[in-house]
């Protein structure tokens, strides 16, 4: 059977506006088609270089299909459906079209085999995902749009002015491991640019401001993409740079740190995202088979039970309206199938047995022990302890439980719609499954697997971090209490700094400019400016109106003569007629 | 009334939740030490790591700088209020 080759990224795309046009039980039915055909679309995908296309003596690739895009692959397109899944009950079209060209942008940057194509989905990502922001339509999720595309665009140039350079010195657009031209311009450039969307601090800030302020839905679909698209990016490009190590391992204690002081219970599931892709960061710069089968794990799992507990926290949202930990508790009394949920979710992101991070964290933290890093090993470890310590305990235990008091009370929700507790209950399996049975994810990933996560040793010693963990968090519940503060970040320099720039410079920028600038000004522009007017204006006056006036005068006289014969009556035309008739004849004549 | 409220409300059972809690750290630190000795399971990378419940001290260790340091460097540093970025 031959189909040709389908892009799933383009069937996301391009399905997305059919969505608008249909309504009610259809439109919801092709909510889930479009994105399962997206998924059935990747699964038939085979192995090799697909579409692709000839432009400027270039060979741009659309379907670079090996191992690591197909892993990437399938969990970006089950992602969009079970995103899909969740949203089903929105009424707002622009919401699922950006969703969709969003989660087929992340196709094809994963399936790009040439810098072009990556930078045209890359900035088709950025763009759609801004209006799942944008859409909360409150002042606070536009501004945090604005500035969230702000940074993206800033990235993207970075990327564009890499691969410029790039293409510049080596003549190829090709997109490969760029160990070769490690130092470079471009070579930095491009990294930056990836590092950038892979929310690495000091450029990360954008995650935690956006990711708060938007829609319920579009937040769990903002989860998957951006980040891990850049991780897939840095595992082609970058593998093996050891200051990746260094920043994955430094992320992953940041975020952590950071969410000890959030308060908003979505802005502290972002900074686990951090936190998360700090190992897959450091995975990948270590760069052995292990630790990049390490990070595609780490980065398949990640993302759906990341997704899962930004859909807990969001159907609280949703039902309640309330975002804020300090003001919440009591939940698990109204919203219990929410709160298991959730808890599985919590359980697997925190590595403990029998769920999805325990099988995929493991590799990459076993890969910084293979290569004797025992420092990073130990940070990545203590990240561990601190993502229990949050997703696992203090946020349930603000949310769902903590004190109860009668504000919370009148807050209180119901169970959210059904939709999302399937989307939510499908997530949780899917993180229970890959736990239990490892074997299922390991055998997808791009390197031969030979590792097996449920040693004694393991096993034991992650039970003993997890319990004490807790045992920590219960005597020290009280100076955990959250707080209603935001925590300043890096993008207090462009929320803040520039502003206080802009200040600080306005009054010299000022003198400056009616002084120094406004006498420069004078003198090599409004002067001779002026002389050439000047000039212009006489040989305006002299040459060109003398000439018209000529010209207008001989036509007057022109028109003198003209008048004589076209004097109006019929009868002199027609005698006019006969005389020239009469004429021709005499000439005719004689010139016989 | 649901079955986790039952748990959660009366004081009896939560003191028998909490017991249990504890029965169970105990538990774990057992089997972390004594289990290596008579499986002579995995291979650290780490002599560390073979330190008698290595996992429960760093866990304990680890949660309580974490809460420690993070919540020193917020009051000295990094929280603000939440109108902070408000013009």
């Amino acid at each position: 059977m031959t189909i040709g080759w389908v892009h799933p990224g383009l069937v996301l795309i391009l399905g997305a506006w059919v969505l608008p046009f249909l309504k009610g039980r259809v439109k919801r039915a092709a909510m889930l088609v479009v994105p399962a055909a997206a998924l059935v679309a990747c699964l038939l995908m085979t192995r090799g270089t697909h579409g692709v296309v000839s432009v400027l003596g270039q060979d741009l690739v659309f379907g670079r299909v090996d191992g690591t895009s197909l892993v990437f692959s399938y969990v970006f397109s089950i992602m969009a459906f079970l995103g899909m899944v969740f949203a089903l009950h929105v009424e707002d079209d622009s919401q699922h079209v950006a969703a969709l060209t969003y989660a087929g942008g992340a196709l094809g940057v994963t399936l790009a085999g040439d810098f072009l194509s990556l930078y045209v989905f890359w900035e088709l990502m950025a763009v759609s995902s801004v209006l799942l922001v944008w859409r909360r339509r409150e002042p606070s999720a536009v501004a945090a749009g604005f500035r969230y595309l702000l940074v993206h665009v800033v990235g993207g140039l970075v990327l564009l002015a890499g691969i410029v350079i790039h293409w510049a010195q080596t003549g190829s657009l090709a997109f490969g491991d760029m160990g070769a031209f490690s130092g470079g311009i471009a070579w930095t450039l491009i990294l930056v640019a990836f590092l950038l969307n892979a929310a690495v601090p000091p450029l990360g800030a954008w995650l935690p401001d956006a990711y708060p302020e938007a829609t319920v839905t579009g937040a769990v679909f903002m989860t998957a993409f951006t980040t891990k698209s850049a991780v897939y990016a840095l595992i082609r490009g970058f593998a093996g740079t050891e200051i990746l190590v260094w920043l994955g391992a430094f992320m992953a204690v940041y975020g952590v740190v950071y969410a000890v002081l959030e308060n908003d219970a979505r802005r502290l599931l972002a900074y686990h995202i951090i936190s998360q892709v700090g190992y897959m960061v450091c995975g990948v710069g270590i760069g052995t088979e292990l630790a990049i089968n390490g990070a595609t794990a780490h980065a398949f799992a990640h993302i759906l039970y990341k997704a899962l507990l930004f859909m807990g926290a969001g159907a609280v949202l949703h039902t309640t309206g309330s975002r804020k930990l300090s003001e919440m508790g009591g939940l698990y009394k109204t919203m219990p199938k929410t709160l298991g949920l959730y808890m599985v979710g919590a359980f697997a992101i925190s590595a403990v047995p029998l769920f999805s991070g325990f099988v995929s964290k493991s590799m990459v933290v076993s890969a910084a022990g293979e290569t004797h890093r025992a420092v990073v090993f130990l940070m990545l470890t203590l990240a561990s302890a601190g993502t229990f310590l949050h997703t696992g305990l203090k946020l349930p235990y603000y949310m769902f439980f903590g004190r109860d008091s009668a504000r919370t009370q009148e807050r209180r929700g119901r169970e959210p719609p059904r939709n999302m507790l399937v989307a939510m209950a499908l997530a949780a399996a899917a993180c229970i499954v890959i736990g239990v049975f490892p074997g299922l994810l390991y055998r997808h990933l791009p390197n031969p697997v030979d590792y097996a996560p449920y040693t004694l040793q393991h096993v034991t010693s992650t039970l003993g971090l997890l319990c004490f963990t807790a045992l920590g968090f219960f005597l020290l519940l009280k100076h955990l209490d959250p707080e209603p503060t935001i925590s300043l970040d890096t993008d207090w320099f462009y929320r803040r700094g520039a502003a206080a720039f802009v200040k600080r410079i306005q009054r010299p920028l000022a003198r400056f400019e009616s002084g120094t600038v406004g006498e420069i000004y004078e003198l090599v522009i409004r002067r001779p400016v002026l002389g050439v007017a000047s000039l212009l204006k006489r040989f305006d006056s002299v040459v060109v109106d003398s000439a018209l006036v000529g010209v207008g005068r001989s036509t007057e006289s022109l028109a003198h003569v003209l008048k004589t014969a076209a004097s109006g009556h019929a009868q002199h035309y027609g005698l006019l007629m006969a005389a020239g008739l009469l004429a021709l004849v005499v000439l005719a004549m004689l010139a016989r | 009334m649901s079955f986790l409220e039952r748990q959660l409300e009366d004081p009896v059972r939560f003191a028998r939740i909490k017991r249990g809690f504890y029965v169970g750290l105990v538990v774990v630190v057992l089997a972390e030490i004594v289990l290596p000795l008579v499986f002579h399971g995995g291979h650290p990378h780490f002599s560390f790591e073979g330190f008698p419940a290595w996992g429960s001290i760093y866990g304990f260790v680890s949660c309580a700088a974490i809460i420690v340091v993070s919540k020193l460097i917020g009051k000295a540093w990094l929280m603000r209020r939440e109108d902070h970025y408000d013009d």
